[in-house]
């Protein structure tokens, strides 16, 4: 065994390039990538079945407010009607109770 | 013809996850966070697969990604000398079979203290045994910029050498 100094560039730049040569990656390098890989396919998969179930319940609970707006609409309309029915035969009620009064005021005149 | 080529994700793996790997371990000097490196390169070329076009435009996308992402990392890291060589130390012991020659081993511990920039200017310089042209090009950096990283990184490395290598004996 001898001492040598690396005291010459050349001889420093050789030693650079072998220990600087590639190192070989983990063995299991290869397999965590293509794992992480199918993690992510996989979670992609999973948020697009729940963006599906998701806009699924925003359709159904459209659809069903649309539905319950539209029977509630419907109920109130013919609320309406019957009221203005009731209104009516009111006021026909009414008309007819004048002027069986205002007979009965004249007969009653007439007896006098 | 170059245009019929069709990338294949696994075996780019197995072609330049040495590659990956060494750059990530030599700019940060932990093995851990340069096989995490690896695989986020990695994972960012699968994305990107789609715009490979040959095989040396794998081979220069992911040389480029691996040696940005090697700095992204440091930079939120900013990982003290001192544990880049304990570190490098471990790195040592996890594969004692892969150990290259005691002295190579000390000029790689020693590299880890050269500055960032010059550090990834010789690392493509003799790991990958680029042309400064090619450094400058794979760094994103003017020509004039690489030559004075490697001149003044490989005069550092050298110095340091000289203090901390000049007792270690090559056997004869």
């Amino acid at each position: 065994m001898e001492l040598e100094p690396l005291d010459n560039i050349a001889d420093f730049e050789r030693e650079l390039q072998s220990a600087l040569a590639r190192r070989p990656a983990p063995p299991d390098l290869k397999r965590k990538i293509v794992g992480r890989l199918w993690q992510q396919a996989s979670r992609s998969h999973r948020r697009m079945i729940w963006m599906e179930r998701l806009a699924a319940a925003v359709i159904l609970v459209a659809v069903a407010g649309g539905a319950a707006y539209w029977h509630h609409e419907v109920e109130k309309r013919r609320g309406e009607e019957a009221k203005q029915q009731v209104f009516t035969a009111l006021r026909i009620a009414n008309h007819a109770l004048e002027q069986m009064n205002a007979q009965l005021a004249e007969h009653n005149r007439d007896a006098q | 013809m170059a245009g019929d080529w069709q990338p294949d994700f696994e075996q780019l793996i197995d072609e330049h996850q040495s590659m990956v790997f060494s750059l990530a371990l030599r700019m940060t000097g932990d093995r851990g966070l340069a096989e995490e490196i690896a695989q986020d390169v990695f994972l960012e070329l699968d994305r990107h697969l789609n715009k490979i076009e040959s095989p040396l435009h794998a081979l220069l996308w992911l040389r480029r990604v691996a040696m940005s992402r090697s700095s992204d990392a440091l930079r939120r890291r900013r990982v003290r000398r001192i544990d880049q060589w304990v570190e490098i130390d471990e790195i040592h012991g996890a594969q004692a079979e892969e150990r290259p020659s005691p002295l190579a081993d000390r000029v790689e511990r020693l590299l880890a203290t050269v500055p960032e920039p010059q550090r990834a200017a010789l690392v493509l310089r003799y790991q990958e045994d680029l042309t400064p042209e090619e450094i400058a090009a794979a760094l994103g950096a003017p020509l004039a910029t690489v030559k004075s990283h490697l001149h003044r990184g490989l005069k550092l490395l050298r110095a340091k050498a000289a203090i901390h290598l000049k007792e270690y004996v090559r056997g004869t």
